[in-house]
């Protein structure tokens, strides 16, 4: 506690145990090298693909974490910013050969721009209001998607050619993919730590929790947002192209679905808002969790690995509001006060 | 010139059900300030009641009310006991998650029950159209709007009138002053919180006829029910009446002159729109959008 309320005084702390905002931790590079490991001893495809889907989720669910967490801009419509990444570097892939190395930037743009137009008509909006708002914005993207046939191939969906080519990133190994994932989460992970360690890091939990006293103290709250909700677009946006480059398949109603974008923004919450290790928490709790729960429950008890996933959210949220991050925060502080 | 009519006609009809499924939502969102969204799953949960009572007792989905009405206050009452009263006492984005995870277990509990399967119910007169004049319109329809104008009306008048309404109306206008007034807050947001759920219980009752149901039809309504409750204006009886009307008038014309594909597009701009240029809604009052909430 005296260290949050005094933020110079950890940059001091020569090195810390468990996460903590602006230091890299002996946890976080622990888990690192564990990751690390996984990805290059890992050999059975079934884990290898909760892998590969963790880490993805993990660094969408950071991405969504800069502008929900940070800036608190609680969107239920990134499967939007997802989508529109995806659709671009797959359509960018298969009409114009376009390499998904250069493509997955482009869309990522696309969505950065989306996201700051939204930020902007929705900038008056608070609470509830701003959030059916995204949700209402993904909603009308789908739907286009859906109709827009000649551009997107409509509810048929896309499909990038099956054919292992290092410029096309499509690979016969998942090891690879579960690389590339891993980069990705880096990457994300990265520049969250970043933010919280910097300037505008501070600025965006300012206009976050007292936005009137933030502006009293310069800081203009449209702008910061509108800054978060671009980047925090963007990174969701190079999620979605590596999901197209992995799954090679896409259709609106599973890229852009609100489903998805509750996913996005339940694994943050569960992990923890506001913090950069809380979304990968979340993300490598829940995603091995429903995938064992799915295989081996199998089609027989079709829903049950949802249903327990829906009653562990909903305790969870009701008993550690500041979700896994927050009770191993109580957790290792409760010790170091023995 | 029929054509438009007609067009108006379904739409006013239709919309007219949208408005009665959002009048619970008007309570437990426009009154209380509650964001819940397992409201679909609430309708979801309230259409199976029906079709289980019209598929196994053999009686139609309009009797079910008696049914169904009751076990969904029972069903609001627990909710609230269990879930949403707990998490009323933390940051309010827990509500909002909680509320969520609620309709993913709500969802994939009845996927489990009942299966992915589409269920319906026989139509009435079989499925036959009443002439009004040059206008058709089918019997479900009509009685779905008689109900809607009959609830919209009776809660108006307990929410204005009666001692409930006003401690309802006090609880969410300054909680504090309403308990030092003597009011039960706590009770009272259970019991409006339960009636919320008791009026989507009623709405499914009306819509089983009309749609078909399946785990995941929650999620086609509870984006239209929360468009129509901001669009008439947040706590707004009347105002939900005007908004589903509206919603369905738009739906209808845009669906035959454009695409049906595309209608649903039309209304989520329209919300976006009103969130844009008059986010106190088309019957709010300014600043009453955020009256109570505690952001």
């Amino acid at each position: 506690m005296e260290a949050a309320a005094h933020p110079t005084v950890e940059h001091t702390a020569r090195f810390r145990l468990m996460p903590a905002r602006g230091t890299i931790s002996a946890f976080e590079i622990l888990l690192l090298a564990v990751c690390i490991a996984l990805v290059i001893f890992l050999r059975s495809q079934n884990l290898l693909d909760v892998l590969i889907q963790s880490f993805l989720w993990a660094g969408v669910g950071l991405a969504w974490n800069i502008a929900g967490g940070y800036a608190g801009l609680i969107s239920f419509g990134h499967a939007a910013f997802f989508g529109i990444g995806a659709y671009t570097s797959t359509i960018l892939l298969t009409t114009f050969e376009l390499t998904p190395w250069i493509g997955m930037w482009l869309g990522a743009f696309v969505a950065g721009a989306f996201g700051i137009l939204l930020t902007l008509i929705c900038a008056r909006l608070r609470g509830p209001f701003f959030i059916l708002s995204t949700l209402a914005a993904a909603e009308v993207v789908r739907i286009g998607a859906l109709n827009w046939a000649t551009l997107t191939g409509g509810a048929e969906g896309l499909a990038i050619l099956p054919v292992a080519s290092t410029v096309n990133m499509v690979f016969d190994s998942k090891t690879t993919y579960a690389a590339l994932m891993l980069c990705y989460l880096v990457m994300v992970y990265a520049l969250t730590k970043l933010i919280e360690g910097s300037r505008y890091g501070f600025y965006l939990f300012a206009v976050r929790d007292e936005e009137d006293a933030a502006s009293a103290a310069g800081v203009n709250p449209l702008f910061e947002r509108t800054r978060a909700m671009a980047l925090s677009a963007f990174l969701t946006a190079v999620g979605g192209s590596l999901f197209a480059q992995y799954f090679l398949f896409l259709d609106p109603t599973h890229v852009i679905s609100p489903e998805l974008s509750f996913q996005f923004a339940l694994l943050p919450a569960l992990g923890g808002l506001g913090t950069a290790i809380g979304p990968v928490l979340g993300a490598f709790a829940i995603t091995p969790l429903s995938e064992m729960l799915r295989s081996y429950l199998g089609g027989g008890a079709a829903g049950l690995h949802l249903a327990i996933y829906g009653a562990v959210l909903i305790v969870v949220m009701l008993y550690f509001p500041s979700g896994i991050a927050g009770a191993l925060q109580r957790l290792t502080q409760g010790r170091s006060a023995q | 010139m029929i054509t438009v009519g007609q067009l108006v006609l379904s739409g006013i009809l239709i919309g007219s059900v949208y408005a009665l499924m959002s009048v619970g939502l008007t309570l437990i969102f426009g009154v209380l300030r509650i964001v819940n969204f397992a409201h679909g799953e609430f309708l979801m949960m309230a259409m199976y009641g029906a079709w289980a009572v019209t598929k196994f007792l053999g009686l139609n989905p309009f009797v079910a009310v008696v049914a169904v009405v009751p076990g969904m206050f029972l069903f609001g009452l627990i909710v609230h006991r269990l879930i949403v009263g707990p998490a009323l006492d933390k940051p309010h984005l827990v509500v909002v998650f909680a509320t969520m995870a609620l309709s993913i277990l709500m969802q994939n509990l009845a996927l489990m029950l009942f299966s992915a399967d589409l269920f319906d119910v026989p139509p009435l007169l079989g499925g036959r159209s009443l002439a009004l004049g040059p206008f058709y319109a089918r019997p479900e329809l009509l009685i779905g709007f008689a109900v809607a104008l009959a609830v919209t009306f009776a809660l108006q008048g307990l929410l204005k009138a009666t001692y409930l309404g006003k401690a309802i109306r006090a609880t969410v206008q300054d909680g504090e002053a309403a308990m030092l007034m003597g009011i039960p807050v706590p009770r009272i947001f259970l019991i409006t919180f339960a009636g919320g759920s008791a009026l989507v219980g009623l709405a499914g009752c009306m819509m089983m006829p009309l749609f078909s149901v399946f785990p995941t039809v929650g999620l086609n309504f509870v984006l239209i029910a929360f468009v129509i409750v901001v669009l008439g204006g947040m706590g707004s009886i009347e105002g939900a009446l005007l908004g589903g009307i509206c919603i369905g008038v738009v739906q209808s014309i845009s669906g035959y002159y454009v695409a049906p594909a595309y209608a649903q597009m039309f209304f989520f701009i329209l919300f976006l729109l009103v969130m844009v240029f008059r986010p106190t809604g088309l019957l709010g009052r300014k600043g009453e959008a955020t009256l109570g909430m505690n952001i």
